[in-house]
């Protein structure tokens, strides 16, 4: 199973290690509105999970994303 | 190009992305092999962020090298009328048009019942109207060929169960408009109509787009659908430049058949229509209908020459014969060696082959000595043979040959017959109207499993339910105190092979019909009659005083409770579950249903 660094890695076009809590959307240049919803379709696929609409809209940072996927895996 | 594609199997959507930008990088530092080159514009009535890379990568897995036009976010009509547009100065091959309903619509996708039913009728002339404005000024500034997409017919309606009691309903108004595009141009051969309409129902209307994804950003076919959606695009593109392919090579065990001939033999292969059978004869039904529409055959497979001739002279349920054959590579050389010659014999380059083999190892084999050949991967599985076959659309051609239609009206002159059937209403007309053959045949190798596996399987039109194996039918067929007949169904519509049996316990006085069953296919047509004809008859000619009958009752065969009751039989004993009923041979009369032909074997 991919993680989601991995995921966002591969989406991104960055390396793993760039990735921290604090990387944001707006700080990314390539984290564009676009790829953030393949980023969202591919982590809905690869945890079998569904985001709403407002966390899609809301999730700003990788902290953010991992804290929200973890919690909907359980 | 095809090292950027070859290897890595995009099936997560993200991965097409990171494809489609190498090939861009690779196109711009002029790294990329002269292939077949392909200029598509890509119209469409909402952000379709993703056709182009998805199509870029899976053309450039076809062979193809594109270059593409994408029309900004609903710019369509500005690009086709201003003359000095750059949709135009690109002058596209190929141009692919996508409006979708919600667009089509508007308003009136929420509220169509606020309009007079005759105003949307004049609304979907209009509509109709503009779009063939639009696609004849495309034809006239460009030289592209026209892939336009038809409308996702919605499954909503504002009225609901009431939507098709309306004099023009909502439903039927995208319908129409579908219906009216594809008259229009049927007889065109630069435009054609896609049916988006039936892709999204091949998905599933309920999921071919996240709700989310189209309230974020204005997605109106789910990304991961768009792999699909650009492959269909494919069957267009790959005719235009000449990538499409005119003979399907074959392998023969495993492949035409179930089982090894030369080690299961003649009666031990699975052919016919049996649940092992069937996936084969199916199989071959549908490489029947390749050839008819055009499609050259080939055979390239490690076989005794005599076995494989043995099959195709002597079994009953082979489909192709070797008059379908263009040519025949039956042999123990090695099958490349054998796929050079096949081509050579029918001169066509190898370019033009689709090879089909049961094992990866050919395959393999193949596809590493001669790349230009189309193998496909069939699935270990053979109830999904058909459907891979059905898959592979590298035989759709854009344009129709005299040849072809012809053949078209030969199939119309088929479904005038159906129609006929349809409108028959008296029973015994319609049995006639049928033309059935029966063909009685006592058990022998080829049709003991058939036998037994209607022994094990029939539970209406069954008599006593008796279940027995192969060994016990064997056994039975090799005694003379048994009469086992099958009965196979043939008729104007088909064949519906070996459907009935009876199995009958002799002795010189009176016989016992032990067993006697209709596969439910053919119930209703009288076939029950003609059986029993056919053990009286036989009774008779050995001069047998009786024939004793065996009811069982269960809990599935209530169709033949009344059976010997109806026919002429009287009651003897009824000991619980069991009925027993016997008629004096010599005073029956009884005799074939006159509208039924029989053979006996």
């Amino acid at each position: 199973m991919e993680t989601i660094k991995e995921i966002i890695a591969r989406i991104l076009s960055i390396e793993e290690a760039e990735i921290k809590d604090q990387t944001a959307r707006d700080k990314t240049e390539s984290w564009d509105s676009f790829n953030h919803l393949l980023l969202v379709s591919e982590i809905e696929k690869e945890f079998n999970i569904k985001f709403t609409i407002k966390e899609v809209e809301e999730t700003k940072t990788f902290k953010e994303l991992e804290s929200l996927v973890n919690s909907k895996k359980r | 190009m095809e090292e950027i594609t070859s290897g890595v199997e995009a099936k997560r959507i993200g991965d097409y992305f990171n494809l489609d930008k190498e090939i861009e990088n690779a196109k711009n530092k002029g790294g990329l092999p002269v292939g077949k080159k392909l200029k598509i514009a890509i119209l469409s009535s909402f952000t379709a962020r993703g056709v182009k890379e998805v199509l870029n990568v899976e053309c450039c897995r076809a062979g193809i090298t594109s270059d593409f036009y994408v029309c900004e976010y609903n710019q369509y009509a500005q690009d086709i009328f201003n003359p000095d547009s750059v949709l135009c100065s690109f002058n596209p091959d190929l141009v692919i048009f996508f409006i979708d309903t919600m667009s089509l619509l508007g308003e009136i996708f929420f509220s169509p019942y606020q309009m007079l039913d005759e105003d949307r009728r004049i609304f979907i002339k209009e509509k109709k109207n503009e779009i063939k404005t639009f696609i004849e000024a495309l034809s006239k500034k460009t030289s592209a060929k026209i892939i336009f997409h038809n409308f996702e017919v919605p499954i909503y309606s504002p009225l609901g169960i009431l939507e098709n009691k309306q004099d023009f309903g909502f439903q039927e108004m995208v319908e129409q408009l579908n219906f009216d595009l594809r008259e229009e141009f049927k007889a065109s051969g630069r435009v054609f109509i896609f049916d988006y309409n039936s892709f999204c129902s091949k998905i599933g209307k309920n999921r071919i787009v996240d709700p989310k994804m189209y309230y974020l950003a204005d997605i109106k076919l789910g990304l991961e659908h768009l792999p699909d959606l650009c492959l269909s695009y494919l069957s267009y593109i790959k005719p235009m430049v000449s990538l499409g392919r005119k003979c399907l090579v074959l392998d023969l065990d495993n492949t035409l058949w179930g089982g090894i001939i030369g080690e299961d033999g003649l009666e031990g292969i699975k052919l016919g229509p049996t649940p092992e059978g069937r996936p084969f004869l199916e199989f071959q039904k549908y490489i029947l209908s390749l050839f008819n529409k055009g499609v050259i055959l080939a055979i390239n497979s490690k076989n005794n020459p005599e076995d494989v001739s043995e099959v195709f002279r002597r079994h009953p349920y082979m489909i192709l014969k070797e008059e379908h054959f263009a040519a025949m590579q039956i042999n123990w050389d090695d099958k490349i060696a054998n796929m050079k010659i096949i081509a050579k014999q029918i001169d066509i380059g190898l370019d033009s082959l689709v090879f089909i083999d049961d094992s990866e190892i050919n395959r393999e084999m193949v596809k590493r000595a001669i790349p230009q050949i189309l193998v496909i991967n069939l699935p270990d599985d053979s109830s999904l043979y058909v459907k891979t076959l059905m898959a592979v659309d590298d035989f759709d051609t854009l344009q129709i040959t005299e040849e072809d239609k012809q053949r078209g009206k030969i199939y119309a002159s088929q479904r005038k017959r159906q129609e006929i059937r349809k409108n028959t209403t008296d029973l015994a007309e319609y049995l006639r109207s049928l033309d059935t053959l029966i063909t009685f045949e006592k058990a022998k190798n080829l049709t003991i499993s058939r036998i037994s596996q209607l022994t094990q399987k029939t539970n209406q039109f069954n008599l006593t339910t008796r279940r027995y194996f192969e060994e016990d039918i064997k056994k039975f067929s090799e005694s003379d105190n048994y009469l086992i007949v099958s009965l196979k169904v043939e008729d104007k519509y088909g064949d519906n092979g070996i459907t009935g049996v009876a199995i009958v316990e002799k002795s010189s006085e009176i016989w016992r019909v032990d067993t006697f069953l209709l596969s439910c296919r053919i119930i209703g047509r009288e076939v029950e009659k003609a059986l029993l004809a056919f053990i009286i008859k036989n009774a008779k000619k050995e001069e047998v005083k009786k024939l004793r009958g065996e009811f069982i009752s269960t809990s599935k065969n209530a169709p033949a409770k009344n059976f010997y009751r109806n026919n002429g039989f009287k009651s003897v004993t009824k000991d619980g579950f069991m009925e027993i009923w016997e008629v004096d041979i010599k005073n029956i009369d009884y005799s074939y249903p006159d509208f039924l032909n029989i053979k006996e074997l």
